[in-house]
């Protein structure tokens, strides 16, 4: 705790920010675009969940990113910061949510505070591509959490252990059975051929 | 295209005679190996080929006039395998949803668990909004289904806003097991660092 996380102490998008914005077409040109843009992080704050159209998604999942991450970097006493969260969210009483809310919640975390995922669509048909994008840590079912498959989950790491318990248990079974089985055979040999060998010394012995 | 080369070939080829003999009239008859004169003999001059004739009351459509090559042929029957492909060629991409069993793109939710899952989100939001409306949210959001407020300790509610679904809780959602049911004790002696940046 009292050593410092390098990763924290500069300032930088846990998101990959393409070279060329998407575009967002509007009548109203670079002004509507922002305008846009600030609604979807408006309601993203608000609902924590919300589907859109994929461009419009990714690019609101940007200046999101941002603007938590500057809250937590500055804290609400700065000036700054404040009229960014003012200009940012449209419904006001969205601030007091960002700062006692989200800030405390994303604080400690080294990864993105959003996700972005496609939505099912369908196939052949020519509506645009939608996305979910919602912030991390929000109070609704958990989306696309396939993780039957990980290695280490907790049922998946019992289940592998039991599995070595049981493999262990039939090797050893094994074992003992085979080591049964040659004490057995060598028992025998060794009564057979000695017979013999008394039979071919007595040969000799005649000759 | 070499049909109408040979078209532009031939008009070249008659423009040229055309020109040469008005301009250098006709080659002299010496010249030609065999001369035979003919004379026609008047015939009753013939009705003149009128076109109506041929259609009479029907009319004419238009038709090819050249022939289309191969190339040309198969690919408007196949498409072209880098521009559009007509063939029917197998979908790679999907796949079957760990969860329910259904189909769905690679890369993208499954249609019916999203579904699923959207209603009750769907649910849960306008719960959130009917409770706390317009005012400031300064707490986490904490959701509660049926029968569910006895198992937590009374301290896990402190600093939280409670949502209540009048409902059971549905199999499918689990509890978030990794929330933190006490808060930490206030008298540790860490610091957290400051003015580092
Ligand atoms: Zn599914």
């Amino acid at each position: 705790m009292n050593q410092a996380d390098v990763s924290k102490l500069v300032s930088k998008l846990r998101i990959r920010v393409p070279a060329e914005p998407r575009k967002l077409r509007n009548i109203k040109g670079p002004e509507g675009r922002i305008d846009k843009l600030r609604k979807t992080v408006t309601g993203l704050i608000k609902y924590e969940r919300i589907e859109l159209n994929s461009n419009r998604g990714q690019e609101a999942r940007q200046y999101a990113e941002r603007l938590i991450s500057e809250a937590i970097r500055h804290g609400d006493c700065h000036k700054p910061t404040m009229d960014i969260a003012d200009y940012w969210l449209l419904e006001k009483e969205l601030i007091h949510k960002l700062f006692k809310v989200l800030v405390p919640r994303f604080q400690d975390s080294n990864t993105c505070y959003t996700r972005l995922l496609n939505a099912p669509r369908i196939i052949h048909s020519r509506n645009p591509d939608k996305v979910i994008l919602e912030l991390k840590g929000n109070p609704y079912p958990v989306l696309g959490s396939n993780k039957m498959n990980n290695r280490f989950l907790i049922q998946n790491v019992l289940l592998d252990a039991a599995k070595y318990d049981y493999r262990q248990a039939k090797y050893a079974e094994f074992a003992k059975k085979i080591v049964n089985k040659e004490e057995k055979i060598d028992t025998t040999e060794t009564e057979a051929p000695s017979i013999e060998k008394q039979q071919s010394d007595d040969k000799l012995t005649q000759s | 295209m070499m049909n109408r080369l040979w078209k532009i070939v031939d008009l070249v080829k008659h423009m040229e005679r055309h020109f040469m003999n008005n301009f250098f009239g006709h080659p002299p008859k010496e010249l030609a190996a065999i001369y035979v004169h003919q004379t026609y003999s008047k015939t009753a001059p013939t009705k003149k080929y009128s076109l109506k004739d041929l259609i009479g009351d029907g009319y004419l459509m238009a038709v090819p006039k050249f022939r289309r090559t191969v190339e040309k042929r198969w690919k408007r029957k196949f498409g072209s395998p880098d521009y559009v492909w007509k063939m029917i060629v197998p979908n790679k991409n999907i796949k079957v949803c760990q969860e329910c069993g259904h189909h769905h793109e690679l890369g993208r939710l499954c249609e019916n668990c999203y579904k699923r899952i959207e209603n009750e989100t769907k649910l849960i939001k306008d719960k959130i909004v009917e409770k706390l409306g317009n005012s400031p949210i300064d707490k986490e959001v904490v959701i509660l289904y049926e029968n569910e407020a006895p198992e937590q300790k009374s301290e896990f509610w402190n600093g939280k806003r409670i949502v209540e679904m009048k409902k059971e809780r549905p199999s499918w959602f689990s509890k978030n097991l990794l929330q933190k049911s006490t808060q930490e004790p206030s008298d540790s002696k860490d610091v957290k660092p400051i003015d580092l940046a």
